[in-house]
């Protein structure tokens, strides 16, 4: 029996009651990953719903610092304004449509557009009109559409500045719940307290719908087969933390291939968000750098917290449905789909305030290694992205399968849920809040 | 005259020489052999490939490749491996390196580098797609044993700060 909608037919507008029939306990229909119509719903639904991740604030310290993004193909800008409050902007003049603002990042006191020359405040507001008495008495040009329009909702948490396109919705400490301790923890890494997104940016791009990435960030039984070309003949990985002197166990042990990852943690909570367990590093991390680093922290917490503070007991933590922090190439991911089969990435490094330098230089370096475009891990997935997007062309089947694990899932009296190891609960989890909010006004 | 004592200051490289040293270079990572490709570099060389144009530091900024004799080992030790998925098949390139020039000289310690620019232009070909990179290549060469040696090499792409798809072999 076929089920969904076949991308050939797809003429008629996708109602939002198509979408249960696509999602089953432990499946997904392939074209939620093909049908251009499910994309526009999504962009629509779920993007145009939930919180998204737009940037730090430390990437704009002062008045009239700004970096330019994009929200899927929708050009925005995040900003300072004079007065302090954080804005993000639709980067749109409200005359003819044009981009304002092509620099990817600096300081303005004004945006002005290049086509007429109207002008533009930090907070969007129209500021300035080329011969304004062109205008009929009857146009007001304090109209808010007419500026830069602000996307109606920005908040932030700690600095992580979050930004939705609805009006309503629930609030951003609702939204984030339990995943604000994963937030907490990478501040607290800082002896300072204090994080800083200014080393840069990798950009990488794969061929393929937005979900496989956010579906293989807390996939388990992945590493073992996906990143073989990485592990040496002891099934260690290579260093990725400073102070460390070796990498993470991915293989080499007794009792299976994924012997080490079967005992992993995953933990779904609502919204979408989910977290995994930490890599299995073992071993002290030592050396003088480090002491030096672990001397700061324990001036400040003392000793007992700050063994707690160094054991970060998650490797990555998503926020749905764009945003994955990771604790041990310490970074913050942003996932932009552009197309329903084109997708792009942004991997920021998080450095700490704080800390002997040479801390944050290997944060650079080892993510370098994992996050680059070059990179010696993440390679490996978008090729398995790509081989996805083409072998779901195929007609021989229509469902990919979840069912990992699917009948250890418990659910928790607070709403969360719990598993380990290589099941899928984060991927069920995922598409437990991605129908809810396909399906109009369920959320 | 010079002697074991007084040895002749090493000589400073024709255009020539430096000409045909990166057209091997090129062909040695369009034959894939990159582990004779690494072996070009000295134990202190480095492979750079800035994120962002004008970069000049590779430690508080991300580069897309940063990488000493041991990273470049570990890369290549990938590249050798069965399962390196990205590289199933391979690629297959071909480099042009033009426009050589002779930059300036530096002093490290008792070494003298040759900085050379070039420009380059990478046509890659896997699966069907084919992608095309150039940019501005800096070469600080320096003499061992009577052999040029690359201590460093800068490939400035001209989209550095684009979006990248997946890569794998050094430019």
């Amino acid at each position: 029996m076929s089920i969904g909608i076949p991308t050939a037919q797809a003429q008629a507008p996708l109602q939002t009651s198509d979408v249960a029939s696509l999602v089953r306990q432990d499946r997904v229909h392939r074209s939620i990953y093909q049908d251009p119509a499910i994309f526009a719903l999504e962009q629509r639904q779920l993007f145009g719903k939930a919180w998204l991740y737009i940037g730090h604030e430390s990437q704009i310290p002062n008045p009239g610092d700004f970096v330019t993004l994009k929200l899927g193909t929708q050009p925005v800008v995040l900003v300072r304004h004079k007065d302090g409050t954080v804005h993000v902007l639709y980067n749109r003049c409200g005359h003819r449509g044009a981009v304002v603002c092509n620099e990817p990042k600096g300081n303005a006191a004004s945006f002005q557009c290049c086509y007429h020359g109207w002008t533009f405040a930090t907070d969007g507001a129209l500021v300035g009109v080329p011969q304004r008495k062109g205008y009929a008495a009857d146009i007001d040009l304090r109209d808010p559409s007419l500026g830069m329009v602000r996307l109606p909702r920005v908040a932030s948490y700690r600095g992580f500045v979050f930004a939705s396109r609805a009006a309503d919705g629930p609030d951003l400490d609702t939204f984030l719940g339990p995943v604000r301790k994963s937030i907490d923890d990478i501040i607290a890494l800082s002896p300072d307290e204090e994080i800083a997104v200014v080393g840069g940016v990798h950009k990488y791009e794969f061929r393929g719908n937005w979900k496989h990435q956010i579906e293989n960030l807390n996939d388990m039984y992945h590493p073992f087969f996906s990143h073989a070309s990485t592990v040496e003949k002891d099934g260690r990985q290579f260093q990725r933390r400073s102070g460390d002197t070796e990498g993470a166990q991915i293989g080499g042990q007794s009792g299976g291939p994924n012997a080490v990852f079967e005992k992993i943690p995953l933990r779904g909570f609502p919204f979408g968000h989910s977290l995994c367990g930490a890599m299995p590093f073992n071993g002290e991390r030592g050396g003088p750098v480090f002491e030096e680093y672990r001397r700061r922290l324990i001036a400040r917490h003392g000793e007992e917290r700050t063994r707690a503070i160094l054991t970060v007991d998650w490797h990555n933590t998503i926020v749905y449905p764009n945003l994955c922090l990771q604790s041990a190439a310490q970074h913050i991911r942003v996932i932009n789909p552009v197309a329903v089969d084109r997708t792009e990435v942004y991997v920021y490094p998080i450095l700490l305030k704080g800390v002997p330098d040479p801390i944050n230089h290997d944060v650079i370096r080892y993510l370098n290694v994992t996050h680059a475009a070059a990179s010696l891990i993440q390679t490996d997935d978008l090729e398995a992205f790509e081989r996805i997007q083409s072998g779901i062309e195929t007609d021989g089947a229509d469902w990919l399968v979840l069912a990992r694990g699917a009948d250890k899932d418990v659910e928790e009296a607070d709403g969360s849920w719990s598993g380990i190891g290589t099941s899928e609960l984060p991927m069920r989890n995922q598409y437990r809040a991605w129908t809810r909010y396909l399906s109009e006004g369920a959320l | 005259m010079p002697d074991s004592l007084h040895p002749a200051p090493l000589a400073k490289p024709t255009l020539a020489e430096v000409e045909a040293f990166l057209y091997g270079e090129a062909r040695l990572l369009d034959e894939r052999r990159f582990e004779e490709w690494e072996e070009l570099f000295t134990a202190d060389g480095y492979y750079w490939v800035p994120t962002e144009p004008g970069q000049t530091d590779p430690l508080t900024r991300v580069s897309i490749f940063y990488d000493d004799r041991a990273l470049m080992r570990r890369r290549i030790q990938r590249l050798r491996h069965p399962d390196i998925h990205v590289q199933d098949p391979p690629s297959r390139t071909v480099r042009i390196v033009g426009n050589v020039r002779a930059d300036h000289e530096e002093t490290e310690d008792s070494r003298t580098l040759h900085l050379h620019t070039s420009s380059l232009i990478v046509l890659e070909y896997r699966l069907g797609t084919q992608r095309s990179f150039g940019g501005l290549v800096t070469h600080a060469l320096t003499r061992e044993n009577g052999s040029l040696r690359i201590r460093w090499k800068k490939v400035e792409l001209i989209n550095a700060d684009g979006v990248f798809g997946p890569l794998a072999i050094p430019f």
